[in-house]
């Protein structure tokens, strides 16, 4: 009788197919990625496009630097000139700060760590620990 | 004729969640489209060190009183650290925080192409010693444990096998990769017949992170759209969307890796295996696994697909220790450290093994 009862809890029935597509998805994929073939073809498509980016970026070096342009490699450079400059002024302000700041409000920057006295106490610590 | 009432009435009632959950997915599935980014990692933290790609920092206590020896977790160097801080309740740093723990994270930043030579060695014999010293003068504690999650884990160990006089108190691995020969499809890809590692590097100089983040995902092909799937299916639970858009954002911002530390640990570990062999020498010195005699605890997730269980599990037989437990725990790489299973059975064990070994 029980089997007749129609279910209408569609919800688990899609996580319950979602799941089972996925499965079968990631098997099969795995099992055609899993092969030397597959990983030596897909080494040498990398290989090849390396060296095509290889040549390209360095005819486009040449190409820039006749018409006095900056490469990718010159604008990364400056960004990250950029980035440390930015980095040693915080740490410059953050020094200011803090030399400037009345001894009170320096003392209050550091905070105060509690005592590391606690000693373990397994049962009383698990009590309120999230039950399986 | 009650039973015939009761099928009727459960029927009814079936109806009707069926209604509400349709209408509720099209409300929420407008405000989806249109919400913000999620917001993470937001317990409260000083940053006390930084340098080029590294990050330091140190959580605010959340306890009256806290254990002697602080903890420092280190992520790999794939990922954003703020895994470890998720969402407030889905957080392993707040939940050792309300524990007493004392709780360091250290952290990557993308490197800058100024950084494409950093070494292997520079991350396990510079970069881990001196945030260990920064932890020491922070905290005023000659000792220090240390929490190593998958490649993080991978650079404790080295770091640990080649510091064995200090001040590493204890040591827990979360899915960390020794045996490297049994990494499934990521072995098979970067065949040293076929990968030439030293073209991709001096290529690129730093390796994408699209170009990592393209490998993860190559690993489940039908994790993506299965999970967008499980979302409209479930979008009418705030608390699932909330997680959903952490987990999306944190596997979006995988993180591209300074070239030489690439060709290392592609030569060094994935072909040499040499971690697992005991043949591993950094800036002249053995990282032998059998080097460590501190405690250490090995963590495992029984279908990790990124760092297999079988990649995992050897540890325990290969370190020095006396004082050594392992975990399995079902689950996979990610969830093992934010998802249901960690907040009921893996940060309580952690937690429990941690504090005995603090005091």
């Amino acid at each position: 009788m029980a089997d007749d009862k129609p279910n209408l809890d569609l919800a688990a029935q899609f996580q319950e197919y979602v799941t089972q597509w996925e499965r079968s998805v990631d098997k099969a994929y795995n099992d055609f990625m899993g092969t030397e073939q597959y990983s030596q073809s897909m080494n040498q498509f990398q290989n090849l496009q390396l060296q095509m980016q290889t040549r390209f970026k360095e005819t486009m070096t040449d190409q820039l630097l006749n018409v006095n342009m900056p490469s990718r490699d010159d604008v990364l450079q400056i960004g990250e000139n950029v980035r440390m400059l930015t980095d040693r002024l915080t740490r410059m302000e953050e020094k200011l700060d803090q030399l400037l700041d009345p001894e009170g409000q320096r003392v209050a920057t550091k905070r105060p760590s509690p005592p590391r006295t606690k000693t373990p106490t397994p049962k009383a610590d698990s009590a309120d620990a999230p039950k399986e | 004729m009650v039973a015939k009432e009761t099928d009727d009435n459960q029927l009814m009632s079936q109806m009707q969640d069926l209604v509400q959950k349709t209408i509720q997915r099209t409300i929420k599935g407008v405000q989806f489209v249109n919400s913000a980014p999620a917001s993470v990692g937001l317990t409260p933290k000083d940053l006390i060190y930084s340098r080029g790609t590294l990050r330091l920092y140190h959580y605010h206590p959340m306890s009256d009183e806290i254990y002697r020896v602080p903890i420092m977790i280190v992520m790999a160097t794939t990922n954003r650290g703020y895994l470890f801080d998720l969402l407030p309740g889905q957080s392993m740093v707040e939940f050792l925080l309300k524990r007493g723990f004392d709780v360091y994270v250290v952290d990557w930043e993308p490197p800058m192409p100024s950084e494409r030579g950093l070494r292997l060695a520079d991350y396990t014999d510079d970069f881990l010693p001196t945030c260990v010293q920064k932890i020491e003068a922070d905290c005023g504690e000659p000792d220090v444990s240390i929490v190593g999650y998958c490649q993080g884990g991978v650079l404790s160990l080295i770091y640990a096998a080649t510091h064995t006089e200090g001040p590493l108190k204890n040591l827990v691995c979360l899915t960390t990769p020794v045996n490297q020969a049994e990494m499934g499809l990521f072995k098979i890809w970067s065949d040293e017949r076929y990968l030439d590692v030293d073209q991709l590097v001096d290529s690129l100089g730093i390796i994408p992170g699209e170009f990592i983040e393209r490998g993860f995902e190559m690993l489940r092909p039908a994790q993506k759209t299965a999970g967008q799937l499980r979302l409209w299916n479930q979008i009418w639970d705030d608390e699932y969307v909330r997680s959903y858009q952490a987990f999306e954002r944190w596997g979006n911002e995988t993180l591209p890796l300074a070239g030489e530390y690439y060709r290392d640990t592609t030569k060094e570990l994935l072909w040499g295996n040499k971690l697992y062999k005991g043949t591993l020498k950094i800036n002249g010195k053995d990282a032998n696994l059998a080097n460590l005699k501190i405690p250490v605890m090995n963590v495992m997730a029984e279908h990790d697909h990124i760092a297999p269980y079988k990649s995992t599990k050897p540890l325990l037989d290969l370190v020095g220790s006396q004082d050594k437990e392992e975990l399995v725990l079902k689950g996979g790489h990610v969830s093992l450290i934010a998802g249901p299973r960690a907040v009921k059975r893996m940060w309580p064990a952690l937690e429990t093994w941690l504090s005995e070994r603090s005091v």
